[in-house]
């Protein structure tokens, strides 16, 4: 049914992975989805030795019994027949031909959508024309108009289900597979000299198969309705064989009289149906990486604070911002794991201070932090205290801090491409930002947000105002960047890896222009970065991080100077310096020798 | 933009020609013919074979379709055999009524559908978010048929609040009021199924954009929650689910069949229905054709609204 | 916030309801639920009886059937005169009568009616095609006397002639209507009858108006609307709700409830009517007329109508309804005998004889055929017969079966609604109705006794033989057991209290004129 499904990308192997099944336990709906279908599907099984009556035996004086009548737990039906045996037997008969029709159609569907995906060109289009085709057709007149060529049973109504839901496999198959055929692996295993058949079944299909099984477990329930659907219309079972479709459909002349007799159907549809789509929502949860990854939770607006962290005081009063004895971490899949740990920083007004550490060191999350900005769930903040102006940040109710938020402390972002809103103009997204604390009229907004953008070089302002963001240069993007977090004047910037993204022209150009407007208007920037060279551009003082750790600050010229710790030497040793050549590689790679032998 | 829409009417060409082809291949394949449908019991072989020479039905299958197909082209849909009326007036008259279902149910899935995904991934895991899931996966399990039944059950006969079927009182009605009451019960029927798909792609969208870095620059620059999620959040999702929007159109058509003949609606789905045990096949092919050109067009304009929306698709 | 959503409701809630109430069937026009929406408003183009409904009400006939009879009684024409060979009827016409359109109803109208139909070369034979002609296929020539006198010449005399005319396929219309609306005239019909047509919304309504100007004086009513509501519990609901007055063919099993209801008033009529399987008699086991007769005994068909039909039909004997009640017959129907039956296949030497029983899934008169279907299979398979039942759409099902069960099955539902005992057994049991003969005897019955006596009925002018020769017939086929004999229906309708004067026709028909509301 839903054709949306996104490309996963293949499941990284990892610490972090806990096995299918127990994450489909985590979900306690699918879990019952799970047990009721097991129920039903175990009673259907024991059908042959249940101590029911023969689910075909009339007995026309019987008819229409109600519910609880003595020998008929459900009743009897039109031709007083047993309703609870008839139920019983008809979900077997559904069942099976609902199941055999998923894999039918699965089958077909997929090897259309693997076909096409990999082939690509002609026979793609081809074969999506023939797919589209299928699709604007009404299905159920496509059903029943097999239905019609073939003539009625079961086994007809199985092959006209699974031809009409032959297109969700092969779409989303196929797209999966369109974006597998051009992936590395296959190319290398292509030039490997390895057939077509077998990168197909080696390298694709245990790839797609994940989707395949997603599709199938949100389709079969639908299947079932389907062929409840076309026996209800008379095409499916033949008497006196009970399929819950044609009890439906035959029960309904009764709807007035003895409700019972389709209502009963009825509801065994709806559960049999339900238990599937509510495993099948778990099983497509469970398979989707994104979810593993924790991707698809739902971030809150600020990062959660845990209510019993230790608070230090403020050890610099004089300072605009400091972090106290800062520790943060991440929770996932019920494990915690610490990103930061005990972190202490100040910022004096009009200073820039560099924070400085590899990548997974913890000065993102350190700064992120700051203003409540990592991502809950799955982080935390257990430990330690903020202080802006002398005020704790983690202790703000949620508005101030919200409040506080771009006016009082903005951010520049890494990626500028990432970070601005796609689908608002650049000019909007500037106006936004100032809109967010200060009441202007449209006129006035659209007048500072131009302003902003003229200032940060932007050029021909005006006119840029209405671009998108894909309609601009990188660094031109990253001048809206700082552009936003100019807009209402805050006493502290905090610049997350600003240039990293940029080219080293570029890179110069938004250094300077962030020094000078530093300068320009006195505020505080916090500058985090894992390039020394960047630091001794733009910094005052400078702290060097290493695995959620401050491992040495102090002033700029000073750490540079006279490193202490073995840790900033090799990150000092990594700047480049012109001229150098394989001579810089001969010099690097001894320090990072010992940063080997010392870690675990 | 008008040459991209222009491509996409173009490419619908070869997808309704070879539609119609199947249609006359398939037609020709089931047992039984339209003259024994005009003559009910009273089919003998002489009397069938004297209808169908009337109705020009005893030449060749493929010489039948070219003149099928030459008509056509020079708008003419050919006659209905069941109904001795032209197949154009009957499947217009049909189509208002579907188009008029199919469009109030295919708003109200999206409203139900958009709404509930967006509550139910803001209070992801809250009991909101369960009880949202419950339901819309329990809209998704009902057989629309019976529950098309039950409504009528429940609203017309018990409680008497609305029209148990139609389109319009037969007297006293015909405005627009009218119209709409007559409209509650199918539309919501049929909207039931597909509100649940597009809740469901409209939760995980929003889960997904929620997790994106212009989110959290939104959320840097001091916006309230509020707009964050609705004016950052469900605008970047939207872009992903309309097109599923569109998709669903097709089962908001395909699904109008049964809602069709339950609540007794003029519509294409219970004309076609007839029109296959009928064997009419030019009322088929005229039905067929203007349920896949709309359901294509539904899709054209899903693009073409994903497309105003992304200004990345835009140029 | 929430005060102000609790209070919207409630006044949505009575804005339905004050609506609802003022939507309820105006006065003075009756609503009737039918079963489906007519094919065409041309009574010559047409064969179900649901439009047969609606058309009665638009048109008059040369002749109709007396009220609560099958008996024929003079409409437009006003009297006629049969010639002593039973080949030329010459008809005395009503004078004054105008149809709808205003033009003026004439011998030359009625010449032209049947010339439409029967002559290939008449300028509006296109405008067919006309499934029913073959009723008056006797018809040499129509001949205009003068203005008010016309006259038919059959080739042969043809006993069901009159009782022909009454029927639907000879309602007469307004040559001026065809000659201005061609191929369209099915939409835009014009006839005598008590109603004008006023308005055909495609599957949703066609209505129709007083004729203040009718011969035989105007209708109480102000007008009446047909809706066809194809889904029967739908229909039901809609009566149930208020949206029609009157709803034909009732299922049964709402028939108990509506009668128990003082809302509603049920009026049932049995008609000509009959309810049968086809047996094979040319190969498998029912070529032996034991295993027949065995069939006969093993269904309890009490049981089928009673309680799977509601009491809705009686047991059928043979093959001629009991309404013609003239027919001369003490048949009784097979009595429910397993034992006997189980006897009867001992002697045949097939204790557990394999059948293929084909089955429909709805189809005019067929009853809740499904359901009957099943019932059937297991009275057979109790005393030993191994049943496996095919199901087909109604449509299918006629093609398979109206080629003759030969090679395809043993047994095959089918119900017959007819106007003259002539017309089923002549179609279904002669020798020359097999199917290579272009007939309905799909079962290959042949009993050459059978087959003269069937002759001898058609072409005899008096009516008193009539019944003592299909009394024989009756007599003859209830032994050979060609068929499985079943059921004659009771047709049914439920009105609102409200309604007066609504009467059911043993013909099937629906006259609407001194209905009231």
């Amino acid at each position: 049914m839903s054709d949306a499904l996104a490309t996963p990308s293949l499941p990284a192997a990892g610490s972090g992975r806990v096995s299918s099944w127990r994450l489909l336990f985590n979900n306690r709906l699918a879990t019952i989805g799970l047990c009721m279908l097991s129920a039903l599907v175990l009673m259907t099984l024991l059908a042959p030795i249940l101590p029911l009556p023969d689910p075909d035996a009339t007995a026309p004086a019987d008819r229409l019994q109600p519910l609880f009548s003595a020998g008929h737990i459900l009743g009897t039906d039109q031709l007083g027949r047993d309703i609870l045996s008839r139920l019983i037997w008809g979900s077997r008969v559904s069942m099976i031909v609902g199941f055999s029709a998923t894999l039918v159609a699965a089958a077909i569907g997929s090897t259309i959508g693997i076909v096409s995906g990999y082939a690509g060109g002609r026979t793609d289009n081809l074969m999506m024309r023939g797919i589209d085709m299928l699709m604007a057709f009404p299905y159920i007149l496509l059903a029943l108009a097999i239905v019609a060529v073939l003539g009625p049973g079961l086994m007809n109504a199985l092959y006209a289900i699974a031809v009409v839901n032959i297109p969700f496999f092969a779409r989303n198959v196929r797209g999966v597979t369109l974006g597998l055929s051009h992936r590395e692996f296959v190319d290398a295993a292509r030039l490997s000299g390895k057939g077509h058949l077998s990168i197909v079944l080696t390298e694709i299909l245990p790839n797609v198969l994940p989707v395949i099984v997603i599709t199938m477990s949100t389709t079969a329930g639908w299947m079932i309705l389907e062929t409840a659907g076309l026996s209800f219309l008379g095409l499916g079972a033949q008497p006196p064989q009970a399929d819950l479709g044609s009890m439906l459909g035959e029960g309904r002349a009764q709807l007035f009289t003895a409700p019972h007799v389709s209502v009963v159907p009825g509801v065994m549809i709806f559960l049999i149906v339900i238990s599937l789509n509510v495993l099948g929502d778990g099983i497509r949860d469970v398979l989707d990486p994104r979810l593993r990854s924790g991707a698809l939770l739902r971030p809150g607006p600020v990062t959660a604070v845990d209510p019993e962290r230790s608070r230090p005081k403020n050890g610099k009063p004089s300072a605009i911002l400091t972090v106290e004895g800062l520790e943060i971490g991440f929770t996932r899949n019920g494990r915690y794991s610490a990103a930061v740990k005990g972190v202490s920083l100040h910022l004096h007004p009009g200073e820039c201070l560099g924070l400085i550490g590899e990548s997974g060191s913890g000065k993102s999350v350190t700064a992120l932090s700051i203003m409540g900005l990592v991502s809950s769930p799955p982080g935390i903040i257990r430990n330690g205290a903020i202080y802006l102006h002398g005020e704790d940040v983690l202790s703000m109710p949620q508005t101030q801090l919200i409040s506080a938020r771009g006016s009082r402390v903005a951010y520049i972002f890494q990626d500028p491409l990432t970070t601005l809103h796609p689908m608002h103009s650049i000019g909007r997204q500037v106006a936004e930002a100032i809109a967010a604390h200060q009441t202007l009229s449209r006129q006035a907004l659209r007048e500072r947000s131009i302003a902003l953008l003229d200032r940060v070089g932007i050029p021909d302002a005006e006119k840029r105002a209405n671009h998108f963001p894909h309609q601009l240069s990188g660094g031109q993007r990253q001048r809206v960047g700082i552009a936003m977090a100019l807009a209402n004047d805050p006493d502290v910037i905090i610049a997350d890896e600003p240039t990293t993204a940029l080219d080293v022209t570029v890179q110069a150009q938004i250094l300077a222009l962030l020094r000078e407007l530093q300068r320009e208007r006195g505020m505080a920037l916090l500058f985090i970065t894992h390039d020394f060279g960047v630091v001794t551009e733009i910094c005052d003082r400078v702290a060097v991080m290493r695995d959620g750790h401050i491992v040495e600050t102090g002033k700029t010229q000073a750490v540079l100077g006279d490193p202490q710790h073995e840790y900033t030497k090799r990150l000092i040793a990594c700047v480049p310096e012109i001229g150098t050549g394989k001579s810089f590689l001969d010099r690097v790679a001894p320090i990072f020798a010992a940063d080997a032998e010392e870690r675990p | 933009m008008p040459s991209y829409i222009l491509k996409r009417l173009l490419s619908m060409i070869p997808v309704l020609f070879g539609l119609s082809v199947i249609v006359f291949l398939v037609m020709a394949m089931i047992p039984g013919d339209p003259a024994i449908a005009i003559l009910g019991a009273y089919a003998t072989p002489e009397n069938v074979a004297r209808i169908n020479s009337d109705l020009g039905l005893d030449k060749p299958l493929v010489q039948q379709y070219f003149i099928w197909i030459g008509n056509v082209l020079q708008g003419d849909f050919g006659r209905s055999f069941a109904l001795n009326r032209p197949v154009l007036d009957e499947v217009l008259e049909r189509f208002r009524a579907t188009l008029v279902l199919a469009g109030v149910a295919l708003v109200l899935c999206s409203v139900i559908g958009l709404v509930a995904g967006v509550v139910s991934a803001v209070r992801q895991f809250g009991w909101v978010d369960k009880v949202i899931t419950f339901v819309v996966l329990a809209g998704i399990s009902v057989p629309s048929f019976w529950l098309g039944l039950i409504l009528i059950l429940l609203f017309a006969v018990k409680w008497r609040l609305l029209p148990a079927s139609g389109m319009y009182a037969v007297y006293g009605g015909g405005d627009l009021k009218d119209l709409l009451l007559h409209l509650i019960l199918p539309a919501f029927t049929l909207a039931v199924v597909a509100a649940g798909v597009i809740a469901r792609l409209t939760r995980a969208a929003m889960l997904e954009v929620l997790r994106q870095d212009f989110i959290r620059t939104a959320r840097a620059k001091g916006l309230p929650e509020r707009s964050v999620i609705y004016r950052h959040a469900f605008r970047a999702a939207l872009v992903s689910v309309i097109p599923v929007i569109g998709i669903q159109a097709g089962f908001v058509l395909g699904g109008a069949v049964y809602i069709e003949t339950v609540f007794q609606w003029p519509g294409v789905g219970a004309m076609l229905v007839k029109a296959i045990s009928t064997r009419d096949i030019l009322l088929v092919q005229g039905g067929v054709l203007v349920v896949a050109g709309s359901y294509v067009f539904f899709n054209l304009i899903a693009d073409v609204v994903q497309t105003m929306l992304d200004p990345r698709i835009r140029t | 916030m929430k005060r102000l959503f609790q209070r919207a409701a409630v006044a949505a809630a009575f804005a339905l309801v004050g609506f609802t109430a003022a939507a309820q069937t105006p006065p003075n026009v009756l609503i009737v639920g039918q079963i489906a929406e007519p094919q065409s408003l041309d009574p010559h183009a047409v064969t179900a009886t649901n439009d047969f409904r609606i058309l009665v009400n638009l048109y008059d006939g040369l002749v109709r059937y007396k009220d609560g009879t099958l008996e024929v009684e003079p409409a437009l024409a006003e009297s006629w005169t049969i010639s002593d060979d039973g080949k030329t009827y010459t008809f005395k016409l009503r004078e004054g009568v105008t149809f709808h359109d205003g033009s003026a109803f004439d011998a030359t109208a009625v010449k032209f009616n049947f010339d439409r139909m029967l002559k290939e070369d008449h300028p509006f034979h296109d405008t067919g095609p006309f499934p029913l002609s073959f009723n008056f296929a006797s018809i040499d020539a129509v001949n205009v006397i003068d203005d008010n006198t016309v006259e038919f010449q059959l080739k042969e005399a043809f006993a069901p002639f009159l009782s022909n005319l009454a029927y639907p396929t000879g309602l007469i219309v307004s040559p001026a209507a065809v000659e201005e609306h061609g191929q369209e005239f099915g939409r835009h019909p014009s006839g005598t009858g008590p109603f004008k047509f006023a308005e055909w919304q495609s599957n949703q309504l066609v209505a129709a108006e007083r004729n203040e100007d009718y011969w035989d004086g105007a209708p109480a009513l102000e007008a009446v609307v047909f809706r066809p509501i194809t889904d029967s519990n739908t229909r039901v609901a809609e009566m149930l709700a208020g949206g029609i007055d009157v709803m034909v063919e009732v299922p049964p099993d709402n028939l108990a409830s509506f009668k128990s209801d003082a809302n509603f008033s049920v009026t049932e009529q049995a008609g000509p009517h009959v309810w049968f399987s086809i047996l094979n008699t040319k190969e498998g086991p029912f070529a032996d007329k034991r295993v027949r007769q065995a069939a006969n005994y093993a269904v309890n068909k009490e049981t089928l109508v009673n309680d799977v039909l509601q009491g809705t039909a009686t047991v059928a004997a043979g093959p001629i309804p009991p309404a013609f009640n003239w027919v001369e017959s003490s048949v009784e129907p097979y009595p429910y005998d397993p034992e006997k039956a189980k006897a009867l296949l001992a002697e045949a030497g097939v204790e557990n004889p394999e059948l293929t029983f084909y089955v429909t899934e709805g189809g005019s008169g067929m009853l809740n055929p499904v359901v009957m279907g099943a019932a059937i299979q297991a009275d057979l398979q109790a005393v030993g017969f191994d049943v496996s039942i095919e199901s087909y759409e109604w449509n299918t099902f006629l093609g398979r079966v109206n080629a003759g069960l030969e090679g395809q099955a043993d047994m095959a539902e089918m119900a017959w609604m007819t106007n003259d005992p002539d017309t089923v057994p002549y179609l279904t049991l002669r020798t020359d109705a097999q199917p290579e003969n272009g007939g309905f005897n799909s079962g290959y019955y042949s009993n050459p006794e059978v087959d003269k006596l069937l002759d001898q009925a058609r072409t005899s002018t008096d009516q008193a033989e009539r019944g003592r020769l299909y009394g024989d017939v009756q007599q003859i086929v209830h032994d050979d057991a060609p068929w499985l004999f079943v059921a004659n229906w009771k047709q049914n309708a439920v009105t609102t209290a409200a309604v007066q004067g609504f009467k059911l026709q043993p013909s099937f028909l629906l006259h609407l004129k001194d209905v009231s509301k």
